[in-house]
């Protein structure tokens, strides 16, 4: 069960896979040879434009379940907000990808339930 | 004939302090029992073991100080060391339940809807019974420390009516938390608010109560012509109690029924 949800460097290369340059062939940062490990061309796209939610000042530390709770807050309120004047609630989109991004998708589920039943704690 | 070359007190033979271990034995697994078989009879036996020890061992205490004269002034010293380190022990006592409401109340979490006091908790209202308790409180305090000068100046009336007075505001004090915890919106069982909430002002009650006992007994012994004006550390030993109670309750009430509210 996760608990919190923190941002943790993902360790880019295993130790067996340093090698020295010493062969013409083309080694990644891991040493090992590309030509071995082309990928497929569309994963090779999405990994090209892969985004994910920007540093927040107001959640410095590993621990970013508030990050998380107040993305999923602030999303609905504004839809709340926006669609209370009849305005457009595209703008409200950002703090969707935001929590999607950062969230456990069992606890975006299980919000989603709460609100879906009226029973969600936090104050929309 | 032979006797002490020295001031300190060399206690006679007790059976009080194994009786005393043997109700806390009884006591704590009686409440095993309790929680397996259904059965409260150790339990209670304990219970009785257990008063029966305080009791007797008081008295003894109370007949080798007043009527021995035994508590000599290093002995004295003594007593007020025990008493003093007694009471610090208590503080971190409820220091731990401070620390568990802060814990929860200063980063609540999203299951609690990130907010305190959580949402669907209705707090009591601190400007009202919580706040006529502490008035309580805090003139029982006053009461107090008239007693101890009207005992120290040799007022035996005004000892006896001051005394009284305090433990009358004492049991008021119980009786309007009593109150308040029966008409209480919420209970122990309504997730980490009612736990910190009834256990810290709980164990303060039962504490309230110690104090109020305590004092009864004071009472029943300046009656009874025990306290003279330069010695009457058993008095003195309440009346810090006493205080000490007060405080918590001044922090519980500032913590958890002003702030957590």
């Amino acid at each position: 069960m996760v608990t919190s949800v923190s941002r943790h460097p993902l360790r880019l290369c295993s130790p067996s896979d340093v090698r020295t340059q010493r062969e013409g062939l083309q080694r990644n940062i891991c040493g090992k040879d590309i030509q071995q490990l082309k990928m497929p061309d569309h994963i090779d796209e999405k990994l090209k434009n892969y985004r994910t939610a920007p540093f927040d000042a107001r959640f410095p530390n590993t621990n970013q379940t508030r990050n998380c709770f107040q993305n999923y807050l602030d999303f609905h309120r504004c839809n709340k907000a926006l669609s209370a004047k009849d305005q457009d609630t595209a703008p409200c989109m950002w703090y969707q990808r935001v929590y999607k991004s950062l969230c456990p998708m069992s606890w975006v589920q299980k919000w989603d339930e709460q609100v879906e039943a009226g029973s969600f704690p936090g104050k929309i | 004939m032979a006797h002490q070359a020295h001031a300190y007190h060399m206690v006679d033979p007790s059976p009080w302090p194994l009786t005393g271990a043997i109700a806390a034995l009884l006591m704590t697994s009686g409440l095993a029992v309790w929680f397996h078989f259904h059965s409260t009879t150790l339990m209670i036996l304990g219970t009785i073991l257990l008063l029966l020890t305080m009791f007797q061992w008081w008295r003894d205490v109370v007949r080798e100080g007043t009527f021995q004269g035994h508590h000599t002034p290093p002995v004295q010293k003594g007593l007020r060391y025990g008493m003093i380190l007694f009471i610090t022990s208590e503080v971190f006592f409820f220091l731990g339940f401070f620390w568990a409401f802060y814990h929860s109340s200063l980063a609540p979490t999203p299951e609690l809807g990130g907010c305190w006091p959580p949402t669907g908790i209705t707090t009591l209202d601190p400007f009202e019974v919580p706040l006529l308790n502490t008035a309580v409180l805090l003139a029982s305090g006053v009461t107090v420390t008239w007693a101890h000068h009207s005992i120290m100046e040799g007022e035996r009336k005004q000892a006896i009516q001051s005394l009284a007075l305090t433990i009358a505001l004492g049991f008021y004090f119980t009786f309007l938390q009593a109150m308040e915890y029966y008409e209480a919106p919420f209970t122990i069982a309504d997730g980490v608010y009612g736990s910190t909430f009834f256990v810290a002002t709980g164990f303060h009650g039962l504490h309230v109560i110690i104090g109020s006992m305590f004092l009864a007994v004071c009472l029943l012994r300046q009656i009874h012509f025990h306290f003279t004006s330069e010695h009457h550390f058993g008095f003195e030993a309440a009346a810090w109690y006493w205080h000490f109670v007060d405080v918590v309750w001044l922090f519980l009430y500032i913590s958890i029924y002003w702030w957590g509210s």
